[in-house]
């Protein structure tokens, strides 16, 4: 046996023959454990994971400090590292022994620990494994290194404890290990990111939680293990057999260099933040890991089948089960109750039409038309109406995909966001209008973002398959030439058709943007998976309701903007002060939207859309024969036009569907399967059936027979969460 | 072995730590077989001179050799040669005497058997014993047996029985003259007279850094105050009169019961035999004689105008 072994193998001896190291290592970890997974309520679903990670960061936080820290300053100070100094050997074995026996001890207290978390708590045993535990090696032998260092540079007993207690604790609080760091203000989250413990975390978060792979993690593990060479090489090079050797006070400085990987990374993170993102998704994941059971309730399937009095079970974020009568205890279910007798579930609603950089309304503030802002807050809007998914049908590119990625990923709470990316439309076509005041460099940076005016079928083959590329979930065509006064070019229909063709060829589903019924009738004949807004002006034939019906297309009336646009030629604010739209839309939009009516340039706006001829009666007789002959209806609203605010948009689309003579449960299928549908997104959304990710809306009452209970919202979950709707808006 | 055939040689050798200077030029050497004794008061500078031939501290100036090596250079070959018995050092509590043994064996490139030499220092009952639940001559023994794991030619005991009962220090006392007997060179610290008389063949007393004699403890008591003290108690008073006839220059005084009598000599065994044969010749009985040589904390106390253990 060389020094080394033989000093690794009794320290390793002595440590299990020590009660204190083994109430530290197992006992002590355990009564956190069962405290935490209590207080997360573990037992109902995901938060074991937090909890599990808290614990092993906890213990590793212990050993390291404390097991190898303030250990290594006991011996000194006992003289036992005396007897050493005289054997011919150097620090090295003795910080060799101390890191092995660490991991030694710490692993098979973190196995334990991952047993109780799947035997008890049921979570899923870590697909990787493997990574899990080697990065959870990575992660005890660093805080190791960082507690013998520590012992390597503090003169005695009390120096050591101040130290190590003003490292400790912020590891401790502000790395995740006892806070989620997601809950915290922005500044901590930025100071989190300078220390090790948080990226201890989420990489053991992310290992567990997101099945990634130890290399997904290699900037932790690596700070980790530099951070490890670091300390573990100044910990011998200023190691002290003595408690009579001092060592001057600016040697504590070397703790920075130690530490100077996690200065980098944090330094970086300050500007990437991408691990701030990470843990924030992380922590969403977690609660969308809940178990919930919504019970004597009538539910609203989604594709017209209600069960008057049932429950639904929410289990991972999706539909478990649904129970017909009653449900078992949920205490079985290991889920939380909630009593919903007099209340009526329902999917999620979808909003198949929105455009989400308009504001919806006039704002002289630049910010209110800063898209980056705007639309997570509109999207937060959708989510607190318990509105779970809308769908974006011509908005700046760029930026809509990057809001995509923020809200579904979980970093961002709001409405399940589709876009088409920008629209197809012709040359000085509607659409184009918007843009045309502007300087010739901004305009074209605007048209470029918004929207696709091909020349030929060819290149607008070619930008359907660009924007396949980008990712976009579907396509948006304009096709119409408007009306006396407010007249656009339109769309040649050969482009049309090598739009649609194109779509088809790339699987994305296919809206078409009609004005009156022979822009319908075009655009059925070159093949469309939606009609959005059908007429308001003309009455659309029988025949061609026929045809969508045997086409299987869906017919969105959008009545919500006609309703709107509407008061606002009549200068009336009654859109503004629906109830919803007061607790949804930003409180200076909708004042500064009310000056804007009142104003001159307001009236200037409204003599202008006088020449709009908006007939919603035309609009409702289409939508009541469409529904007659069977067409499948969805629900848009075309929100962020003027006076349609970003927000409960479908409460107000169905109530005018009921007016117009629709039942409130074709109305809410409309709004609900059928817009899934067209999303092609059915088997994942807009019913309540087993699988489905739990996006449900509770509303009190029956909106089944008084539509106007569909704003009556009592709780709004998406993908299992339940939405805390007052802190939506607090979002940062 | 150094070049002159000593293993230890130290000419000169200075350390100041600041301004403060805690070895002024000390000079010895230490012969194989030897028993070579520091004694000197605490903070005279001893344990400063062991440690830094034991390769713990760097000198400031001076020459050492020990075992043929620089102990300012050659660190590791000397820990590697040397046994070391530290004063105030401890173990784990949880370590058992024989693991304690096997984990310093490792260090080392030479070992010695040790059972045999956990027999040698009676341990062998002990050593499934925890390191804490062993009394402090046990402990003591442990250093020992710690310090011999490398068999080594030269011992460095550095006050090995500071802070032990009297009948614990016996104890090691026994050991080390065992270890004298085996031939090894020691060199021991130590601030009990008794322990330098009894144990060192040669012993240099130093205070304040500097070496203030040096010689066999027989040398250096003769050397610097040659008389003993001479006890005498009697049975019946001596009679006022002649004074008893010494021929060195002796000095006497009687009790004020003129029952006892002391006397001062050079040459205490040809002084003894002329009071016996005076009390005889007075017809008085002798009750009881006693003889006391100098010891060394006398030298000392005459030396240093101070005791050794102030």
């Amino acid at each position: 046996m060389n020094a080394y072994t033989a000093q690794a193998a009794i320290n390793v001896k002595l440590t299990f023959r020590d009660r204190t190291v083994i109430f530290f290592n197992y006992l002590f970890p355990l009564v956190f454990f069962f405290i935490f997974a209590q207080l997360y309520h573990a037992e109902q679903g995901g938060a074991i994971i937090q909890v599990l990670t808290m614990v092993l960061s906890i213990g590793i936080l212990g050993s390291g400090f404390f097991g190898a820290g303030i250990r290594a300053v006991q011996e000194r100070e006992a003289n036992i590292l005396r007897r050493f100094k005289v054997a011919p050997i150097s620090a090295a074995p003795m910080l060799f022994a101390s890191l092995l026996t660490g991991l030694l001890n710490f692993l098979p207290s973190a196995v334990m620990m991952l047993l109780l978390s799947h035997y008890i708590y049921g979570m899923a045993f870590p697909d990787r494994w493997l990574s899990l535990l080697i990065f959870v090696a990575i992660g005890a032998v660093a805080f190791r290194s960082i507690g013998l260092m520590i012992a390597s540079v503090v003169n005695s007993m009390q120096e050591s404890q101040i130290v190590i207690q003003l490292i400790y604790f912020p590891m401790l609080f502000l790395s995740g290990t006892t806070i989620p760091i997601s809950i915290m203000p922005n500044w901590v989250q930025i100071i989190a990111h300078f220390i090790p413990a948080t990226y201890l975390m989420t990489g053991m978060q992310s290992i567990l939680g997101h099945k990634e792979s130890l290399a997904q993690n290699a900037e932790p593990a690596g700070a980790l293990l530099l951070t490890t060479v670091l300390a573990t090489f100044l910990g011998v090079k200023l190691f002290r057999w003595e408690k009579e050797e001092k060592i001057s006070g600016a040697s504590k400085l070397w703790l920075l260099a130690v530490l100077s990987p996690f200065l980098l990374l944090g330094t970086y993170q300050a500007y990437t933040k991408t691990d701030v993102t990470k843990a924030r998704v992380l922590n969403r994941d977690i609660l969308r890991d809940r178990n919930v059971l919504i019970r004597n309730v009538r539910i609203f399937i989604g594709d017209g089948r209600v069960i008057e009095s049932g429950a639904v079970l929410v289990k991972g974020g999706k539909i478990a089960h649904v129970y017909d009568g009653a449900a078992p205890d949920p205490k079985e279910l290991k889920a939380e109750a909630i009593e919903a007798s007099g209340k009526t579930l329902l999917p999620g609603l979808i909003d198949v039409h929105v455009h989400l950089a308009a504001p919806g309304g006039f704002s002289d503030s630049a910010s209110d038309y800063e898209p980056g802002k705007t639309m997570p807050r509109a999207l937060a809007a959708y989510l607190y109406s318990g509105i779970t998914a809308v769908k974006s049908v011509g908005d700046p590119l760029d930026q809509i995909l990057k809001v995509r990625t923020l809200v579904n990923s979980g970093e961002r709470l709001g409405a399940e966001l589709f876009t088409t990316g920008p629209m197809f439309t012709a040359a000085g076509g509607h659409g184009t209008e918007y843009f045309k005041n502007l300087p010739e460099q901004a305009r074209k940076a605007a048209e470029d973002q918004t929207v696709r005016t091909p020349q030929t079928p060819d290149e607008a083959r070619q930008q359907v398959d660009v924007l396949k590329q980008r990712g976009v979930d579907g396509i948006k065509t304009i096709l119409e030439a408007g009306q006396a006064g407010m007249l656009f070019n339109r769309m040649d229909v050969n482009i049309l058709r090598a739009i649609a063709e194109e779509s088809r060829a790339q699987q994305l589903p296919l809206v078409i943007h009609t004005g009156d019924s022979r822009d319908v009738a075009d655009a059925l004949s070159a093949g469309t998976r939606g009609i959005e807004h059908g007429s308001a002006r003309d009455k659309i034939p029988d025949e061609l309701f026929a045809q969508m019906k045997a086409q299987g297309v869906a017919y969105d009336p959008t009545l919500t903007v006609l309703e709107n646009l509407t008061a606002l030629i009549n200068g009336s604010s009654d859109p503004l002060e629906r109830p919803l739209v007061l607790q949804s839309a930003p409180a200076a939009l909708l004042d500064s939207t009310k000056k804007f009516l009142q104003s001159d340039k307001g009236a200037k706006m409204r003599d202008q859309m006088k020449l709009y001829h908006l007939n919603m009666d035309a609009a409702k007789d289409n939508l009541r024969r469409a529904w007659q002959s069977g067409v499948m209806l969805v629900t848009g609203s075309d929100a962020g036009n003027p006076l349609t605010l970003h927000g409960p948009t479908i409460q107000r689309e169905v109530e005018l569907w009921v007016e117009a003579g629709i039942p409130p449960a074709v109305a809410l299928q409309a709004a609900t399967y059928n817009a899934a549908k067209l999303l092609g997104q059915e088997n994942r959304i807009g019913l309540i059936q087993e699988g489905h990710d739990a996006n449900l809306l509770l509303v009190d009452g029956n909106p089944l027979k008084e539509i106007k209970q569909i704003e009556s919202i009592q709780s709004v979950m998406l993908k299992g969460e339940r939405i805390s709707r007052s802190e939506l808006f607090e979002q940062e | 072995m150094n070049g002159n055939g000593s293993v230890i040689s130290v000419r000169g050798l200075r350390k100041s730590y600041g301004t403060f200077e805690a070895v002024r030029g000390i000079s010895f050497e230490v012969q194989p077989g030897e028993v070579f004794g520091l004694l000197g008061p605490n903070g005279a500078g001893k344990t400063t001179t062991v440690e830094i031939l034991e390769g713990l501290r760097q000198r400031s100036a001076g020459e050492t050799l020990v075992l043929g090596y620089d102990p300012g250079l050659e660190t590791r070959q000397i820990k590697d040669r040397i046994g070391v018995c530290l004063q105030a050092t401890n173990l784990p509590d949880k370590i058992k005497v024989h693991e304690a043994l096997e984990l310093f064996s490792a260090f080392y490139s030479r070992n010695t058997d040790n059972k045999k030499l956990l027999e040698r220092l009676q341990l062998t009952e002990k050593r499934n014993e925890y390191y804490s639940k062993l009394s402090g001559g046990q402990k003591q023994r442990v250093a020992l047996a710690l310090a011999l794991v490398n068999d080594p030619q030269l011992l460095f005991l550095d006050e090995p029985t500071t802070g032990l009962d009297p009948q614990v220090r016996l104890e090691i006392h026994g050991l080390i003259q065992e270890l004298r007997d085996a031939k090894r060179s020691i060199l021991l610290t130590t601030h009990y007279i008794e322990e330098a008389e009894r144990l060192c063949d040669r012993v240099a007393i130093i205070d304040e850094g500097q070496i203030i004699e040096i010689g066999s403890p027989r040398e250096i008591q003769q050397r610097t105050l040659g008389t003993s003290l001479i006890e005498i108690q009697c049975e019946q008073p001596v009679p006022a009169g002649d004074p008893p006839p010494f021929l060195n220059g002796e000095t006497h005084e009687f009790s004020a019961d003129r029952k006892s009598l002391t006397v001062h000599s050079a040459h205490p065994a040809r002084a003894i035999v002329d009071i016996v044969k005076w009390i005889d010749q007075l017809g008085i009985g002798l009750a009881d004689i006693h003889l006391k040589r100098p010891t060394l904390e006398d030298v000392f106390i005459q030396l240093t105008g101070k005791r050794l253990r102030e």
